[in-house]
């Protein structure tokens, strides 16, 4: 079962070590730890990282980035480096002093999106509370100073993105053209893929905590909350566990349970299952 | 394929174990640099003087878009003690499209009008287009400034042609004109020597004589600050070729993201850079600042003894 999916770009600049003096960027840095917060929340058992690379598959290796990579003149860990997305994926979950399982998932940048969208349909486990952590980022090609220079269809591009993920319309995100998402060095492309085809069928909510582009590369970062049955059952009946008396059990269970009816005689396409 | 185009083509991670560039291992000697007509010893430290014949280069825009302004700049460097103009038509940075029609039209009569007024000077051009490295060989420059690595492998050859001298650049790998998007090395300085010494065994093979040769790591191509700073600290490894080096420092990035300054602000951190990077053995500096340049070099010259100060009567009266 998909507990949560966060969205967080991997800018190397989110490496603290990697920005020198100043605290670069501190509104992005705070919203991935809210929603890498908001993801541990949930209490997965497996944590997926999910990041675009040069090539498909489980990373094996180790998952810890190595700063010296960009910057010699820190110390390095001594082993290969991770792919950037994974290695920062990884170290927001250390940051969140997250200890649990880690599954460590590349995509390749170049994947076709059936592909990318099938990995992400197969991700899920019924008998597993996963969380997934999902690494991309958008157009870095923003503004005359971005990294790609300016390219004006990179803020719509971003936008209808932005707009996919915030309104939880999911399936929107495999009509992302790839190559237009080539041209304007949107890495993340390969990442929502796998985001659509693992979450767009739970219909989820979504809340968008960080969008813009302060150095012309386009970042998103947000929380999504699947919407399914199952899911909510299970959050209801841990939550009623946990805070309530038993006789308030009882009738919130019965609630509940009404709820559910009701969910359930609404239409079957309404609800995206 | 040529060794100049296999370069191009290889990863970073392929690029530390290529072998057969004709990398000396060992340290060599400096050699002797010659252009135009001149020797320079290894002792003697150059400066290149940047004329821009752009309407929107970085530091001071449009400056010397003007063919008489960019002659006047041309007399200003001469008397402030350039020994080598590094004359350009296009930016670094991406921007509007500079064809090989414009760039040439930017460059070629200017050079020629140079040349006219310096017999003696030497005039680089910043180009990495063999037309227009043909065009300004022609019209008399010494020396090609291949900022973007070797992009265009023609352009060596015109250098061997002509009998000029040709810069080899490490420009990390990137197409002209684009900037660092989250490069990555597992060791940059080896990356630098790598490519560097391909280049410059590729000039040596098509016939560019050796003392004609120089090797530049081209800070903040292709890399980040952190990279800049790197290859500045270990400049020692590339001047241990034996190949003359030329740095290019003036007012970049890296100099403005270390101080936390804009770009007008940034003399003092270039000149501290100056410094340090003559003192571990670069011989040619591409400046905006001549004079404070020159000043700089000959500091150093005279803390090595290398040169006598000008005039010494302090206490010995």
């Amino acid at each position: 079962m998909i507990t949560g999916a966060a969205l967080c770009p991997s800018p190397p600049l989110l490496c603290p070590e990697l920005t020198g003096g100043r605290a670069v960027a501190p509104e992005l840095r705070a919203a991935c730890r809210e929603a890498v917060g908001r993801l541990l929340r949930e209490d997965p058992e497996v944590v997926v990282i999910i990041g675009p690379a040069a090539a498909s598959g489980p990373w094996f290796g180790g998952g810890r980035l190595n700063p010296s990579i960009f910057a010699p003149a820190i110390a390095g860990t001594g082993s290969d480096s991770p792919p950037l997305a994974i290695g920062l994926g990884s170290m927001l979950l250390d940051q969140a002093g997250y200890r649990g399982r880690r599954r460590l998932q590349a995509v390749g940048y170049d994947e076709a999106a059936s592909v990318c969208v099938k990995l992400g349909a197969e991700l899920d486990d019924p008998s597993v509370r996963m969380a997934l952590l999902v690494i991309g980022d958008g157009s870095a090609r923003r503004s005359l100073k971005a990294p790609g220079y300016l390219d004006p269809r990179a803020e719509a591009f971003d936008a209808e993105c932005e707009r996919a993920i915030r309104t939880g319309d999911l399936g929107a995100l495999q009509r992302l053209d790839q190559t237009l998402a080539r041209d304007l060095m949107a890495t993340g492309w390969p990442a929502w893929q796998v985001l659509s085809g693992a979450l767009a069928p739970l219909n989820p909510v979504a809340e968008v905590l960080f969008s813009g582009a302060p150095f012309g590369v386009g970042y998103l970062v947000a929380y999504l909350n699947p919407c399914s049955l199952s899911a909510r059952e299970a959050w209801l009946s841990s939550a009623i566990g946990t805070l309530l008396s038993e006789d308030d059990q009882q009738t919130l269970l019965k609630a509940a349970a009404i709820m559910n009816r009701i969910a359930d005689s609404r239409p079957r396409q309404a609800r995206g299952t | 394929m040529s060794a100049g185009k296999a370069f191009r083509d290889m990863s970073p991670i392929d690029m530390t174990t290529a072998s057969g560039t004709g990398r000396p291992r060992a340290g060599r000697p400096p050699r002797a640099l010659r252009l135009n007509r001149r020797t320079f010893e290894p002792c003697q430290l150059l400066v290149m003087a940047i004329v821009n014949r752009t309407p929107d280069s970085f530091y001071q825009p449009g400056m010397t878009w003007d063919q008489e302004a960019a002659m006047d700049r041309v007399h200003a460097a001469v008397v402030d003690g350039a020994d080598i103009v590094d004359i350009g038509g296009v930016p670094a940075r991406p921007g509007d499209d500079v064809d090989v029609r414009e760039e040439i039209r930017r460059t070629v009569p200017f050079i020629a009008a140079v040349r006219e007024a310096y017999p003696d000077l030497v005039i680089s051009v910043d180009t990495w287009r063999h037309e227009v490295g043909r065009e300004a060989c022609a019209a008399g420059a010494d020396l090609l400034n291949d900022s973007w690595g070797g992009w265009d492998t023609r352009l060596v050859e015109v250098a061997a042609e002509f009998g000029t001298g040709v810069v080899c650049s490490h420009a990390g790998h990137l197409p002209p004109r684009t900037r660092p998007f989250r490069v990555a090395y597992p060791d940059v300085v080896e990356d630098v020597l790598t490519g560097t010494l391909a280049l410059a065994a590729r000039a040596l093979e098509v016939g560019v004589e050796e003392e004609r040769i120089l090797i530049d790591p081209a800070h903040d191509f292709g890399k980040n600050t952190w990279h800049s700073l790197e290859i500045t600290r270990r400049l020692g490894e590339l001047v241990a070729t034996g190949w003359p080096v030329l740095v290019s420092l003036s007012n970049k990035d890296f100099v403005g993201e270390t101080l936390d300054v804009m770009v007008d602000e940034r003399l003092a951190g270039t000149l501290g850079t100056t410094a340090v990077s003559a003192w571990l053995g670069a011989r040619v500096f591409r400046a905006h600042h001549v004079r404070e340049t020159r000043h700089v070099l000959t500091m150093v010259s005279a803390i090595r003894g290398d040169t006598p100060p000008a005039c010494a009567v302090r206490g010995l009266a």
